[in-house]
């Protein structure tokens, strides 16, 4: 039998919780100062623009094609290369009003008419959003992020309890928070795609976080006689061996989407990579750990109020059988 | 084995068989057209793997909700004429109000506030009192028939489209709602794309009306035009910098010319053609009579005929039974003059009525570039006028064109990084697992053949982000069966029997595979709900890809297990390959 982690394996996630929730805590808040100072790298669907993705077999190369363009009148104008050198392919964005937009692509096409003949390029893509499409775009976006995570917050309430949600949720956000992270610092283009990749990840990486929370409320009700850090504890290192399995296959197709899959897909496979990554770590390291210290906030708040001689009884909530010590 | 066993193997031998029916046209791509195989229905492409176009347009509801208001406050004007109650001034107003929401300011004399208030309230039920001070009202449109104007607006406009579109000759076209205001129109391999959008966004508001030379010669037009252009420094260039648009411009122009000009009249011009002269202006003013005598509502057919003079292609056109009687009125009293035919505001041509023409038919002559672009702009405008005018203004909010080669290229290089992630993770699993490893590839092919075989049932779109979705489903489904094959393997090692520990590994395993899925769903419906296009591929495949890893999982990789099982047993072997 082949077995990445043996039966029986014991590393004191727990233990070290705290090194791990101030790294991440330190991570979120890094990606938020970055968010304020550095920004993300909003695509056009957010922004509104327009994008012309050009092929030219023909070598010319980036500054001739940019000095063609550039008596052309484009406000705002960006050429880039994409792909391999050979490919000649390239990247022309503009920005401007809706009427002005609209025309973008056919002013491209009439500058380069003049210099070349028909055959020669390729207007293979172009994606022009208004600007008040653009901001529409980008609410409804966040907007759709927000619902995810309250549908999944609603379920894990209902399905474990509240002592569960609050750090499923809260690993979810991270693990958007990082991925939205690196690409602040990637400073990768982020558009309708990429926000569409994170909500995948929303939905895929509250797997591990959930198959994790089975095994500690499995845990939980076999043992009382552990407290809850060792059922924790228990409980990762018992499902660990799934979560870098799983995790290592999703790794590997999302990875070849990456490699393999062509320029369009190329960011939204990235994220996925990052994100498979950042969750992972999420759910053994970050959420579990909530689980703790909620779990360890109720008992306190019914110890005190068994001494405040149970006034407030109706507000306690029914808390498991009390850990026994040894 | 048992009966029941007996049959859910039928039942699968059959659902694989079914799939395969499904999917062997996509695959093999098999001409529908010549094959004899029974199922004549292929995969759906999206816009970015085939090509094509997609657009977002807007409804101007403003321009809408605005002329509404006009008309409500020219028939109010003549109710109140009729009932010989005096009012001071009936006017609308757009500034300083809601731009959603123009009003009409209507000054009384107080005493009558009753009866001006009992018409209002029994005959204009579609109209609201929105503010009162003594002496004055303040109307705007009712909630109700402001949503009635919206909606029908709407519907119209997406039914215009679609008119147009299938003249056009576009295969499987989708022009939906999108929102309030929104039409969403995508054109699935579609090539001439400049023209598809002209045909789109055309208003094709086409008018007829009289023009004005008493009040003005041509010169003192052009003059005036001159000297506002330069007072307000306005100006429009062809082609120039400023993109300004033109109805913008002519919007400006008349704004400033009131008071100028004629009370009731209006300013327009016609675009110059190739070889005639330019005027000063660059384009031939015209100044018009605001009220329209026949509207392209009244027309009956619009044709591309050849003009037997110069052999140059134009716009044949009939009118209704009641157009041509307007016409022939209107034309019969006014022979001597000229009459412009307006389509979108652009005038068209404006030749001197000769004699009264009866029958209501006419010609509208288009502009320029060679025989071919004039017989292309002939059909297309035959086609628009054919399917009637757009009930609104619509801008391009959105637009995605995709080429050919661009799509072809994503399939192929989609297809193989799924193609070569999978086999990587079929590995991975075939050597950690084993003969269970095997079992689990097996389940995994099927399950990438049941989300494929589902997209085509459902005729879903498959779109590269869809593609993306299948090979993430690879992914997920994999972690169904190591969630089970850890759960054996834990079972095992309590010392279970074989049976025993396959029997609880999938027992207690479904429940954590159910949980996980669920919030997996939750995900693909928000992103369903929101998406659009291609990301609407990828929700779509992500959720069947969540279905069909239930039923694998659950019920082939357990029927298989069962044929393992029983396979061990008769030979007499303890050890599970896990």
């Amino acid at each position: 039998m082949l077995e990445l982690i043996r039966p029986g394996t014991q590393f004191d996630f727990v233990g070290k919780r705290h090194i791990w929730m101030g790294i991440s805590l330190v991570a979120v808040i890094g990606t938020f100062v970055l968010l304020f100072t550095r920004g993300l790298n909003y695509g056009i669907d957010f922004t509104g623009g327009a994008e012309v993705q050009l092929h030219i077999p023909k070598a010319w190369d980036i500054g001739q094609l940019r000095e063609e363009l550039e008596n052309g009148g484009f406000k705002g104008l960006k050429v880039q290369q994409i792909g391999l050198p050979e490919a000649n392919q390239f990247l022309i964005k503009a920005q401007g009003d809706e009427h002005s937009l609209n025309q973008v692509s056919h002013r491209v096409a009439d500058i380069l008419g003049k210099k070349l003949s028909a055959g020669e390029f390729e207007i293979q893509r172009v994606d022009v959003v208004g600007p008040a499409a653009g901001s529409s775009l980008r609410m409804s976006g966040f907007l759709s992020m927000f619902y995810a995570l309250l549908c999944i917050l609603v379920y894990v309430t209902i399905r474990f309890d509240y002592r569960y949600s609050p750090g499923a949720v809260l690993a979810l956000f991270h693990d958007s928070v990082l991925t939205l992270g690196i690409f602040i610092l990637t400073q990768k283009q982020f558009d309708l795609q990429i926000l569409a990749a994170l909500l995948a990840l929303i939905g895929y990486s509250n797997n591990d976080t959930i198959i994790v929370y089975d095994r500690v409320r499995e845990t939980v009700h076999q043992h009382p006689e552990l407290s809850i850090d060792q059922a924790v504890n228990r409980a990762i290192n018992e499902t660990l061996g799934r979560t870098i399995l799983t995790s290592l296959c999703t790794f590997f197709t999302v990875f070849a989407l990456w490699i393999f899959g062509g320029k369009v897909i190329e960011d939204f496979a990235f994220t996925l990579v990052v994100g498979i990554v950042v969750g992972a770590y999420s759910s053994i390291f970050v959420a579990s750990s909530l689980v703790i210290f909620m779990t360890q906030y109720h008992e306190r708040r019914a110890v005190k109020l068994k001494l405040n001689g149970g006034k407030r009884k109706k507000k306690t909530v029914t808390v498991r059988p009390e850990p026994k010590f040894q | 084995m048992s009966r029941s066993w007996w049959g859910k193997l039928l039942l699968l031998v059959f659902v694989v068989a079914l799939s395969g029916v499904y999917v062997y046209p996509t695959l093999s791509n098999l001409d529908l057209e010549k094959t004899k195989f029974p199922f004549k229905q292929k995969m759906n492409l999206g816009l970015d793997l085939q090509g094509g176009l997609y657009l977002v347009l807007g409804v101007d509801f403003h321009k809408v909700y605005r002329d509404v208001v006009e008309r409500q406050s020219n028939s109010l004007k003549d109710r109140l004429k009729e009932k010989s109650i005096p009012v001071l001034g009936v006017k609308t107003v757009r500034e300083g109000v809601p731009a959603d929401d123009p009003r009409i300011f209507l000054d009384f004399d107080s005493a009558k506030r009753e009866d001006l208030y009992q018409i209002l309230k029994k005959e204009f039920w579609n109209l609201r009192l929105a503010g009162e001070s003594s002496g004055h009202f303040e109307l705007g449109l009712s909630h109700d028939y402001r949503n009635e104007v919206r909606e029908k607006t709407l519907n119209q406009s997406i039914e215009v489209i679609r008119n147009r579109i299938d003249e056009f000759g576009v295969s499987e076209p989708a022009i939906t709602s999108q929102g309030l205001d929104r039409v969403v129109v995508e054109l699935p391999g579609v090539r001439e794309i400049d023209r598809a959008k002209e045909l789109i966004g055309r208003t094709a508001k086409l008018e007829f009306k009289m023009v004005d030379d008493k009040s003005m010669s041509p010169g003192q037009l052009a003059s005036l035009i001159s000297k506002m252009e330069k007072d307000h420094q306005l100006s429009y260039k062809e082609n120039g910098k400023e993109n300004q648009k033109f109805s913008d411009y002519v919007r400006k122009l008349n704004e400033f010319a009131k008071g100028k000009i004629p009370e009731e009249d209006e300013i327009a011009f016609e675009r110059p053609r190739a070889g005639s002269s330019q005027g000063e202006l660059g384009r031939i003013p015209y100044l018009l009579q605001s009220k329209v005598s026949v509207t392209g509502d009244d027309l009956q057919d619009a044709s591309v005929q050849i003009d037997p003079e110069n052999r140059k292609p134009n716009v044949g056109f009939s009118l209704n039974p009641h157009g041509a009687a307007i016409f022939d009125r209107v034309t019969g009293e006014n022979i001597g003059h000229r009459l412009a035919i307006v389509l979108d505001n652009i005038v068209h041509s404006a030749p001197v009525i000769q004699s009264r023409i009866g029958g209501g038919r006419g010609q509208i002559t288009v502009g320029r570039g060679d025989s071919e672009d004039l017989m292309k702009e002939a059909k297309d405008l035959a086609i628009v006028l054919r399917a009637g005018a757009l009930p609104a203004q619509l801008d391009f909010l959105e637009q995605r064109v995709v080429g050919p080669s661009l799509g072809q290229d994503s399939i192929h290089k989609g297809a193989m990084a799924s193609l070569i992630g999978s086999l990587v993770v079929f590995v991975f699993v075939a050597i950690y697992y084993r003969v269970s490893g095997l079992i689990a590839v097996f389940s995994l092919i099927l399950n990438v053949l049941f989300v494929l075989a589902t997209l085509v049932g459902l005729e879903a779109t498959l779109t590269l982000p869809g593609i993306a979705g299948i090979a993430l489903t690879v992914g997920i489904a994999v972690d169904s069966n190591v969630v089970i094959y850890e759960r054996i393997r834990e079972e095992l090692r309590l010392g279970k029997n074989l049976i025993g520990a396959v029997e609880l590994g999938f027992q207690k395993a479904f429940r954590t595979i159910l949980d996980a899925n669920v919030t997996n769903a939750a995900a693909g419906i928000v992103l369903l709900m929101y998406g659009t296009g291609p990301i609407k591929g990828f929700a779509v495949t992500l959720l069947i890809g969540i279905v069909t890893t239930l039923f694998t999982a659950v019920f082939v990789c357990r029927l298989i297990f069962d044929i393992y099982l029983k396979y061990l047993e008769n030979r007499g072997s303890r050890t599970l390959s896990i």
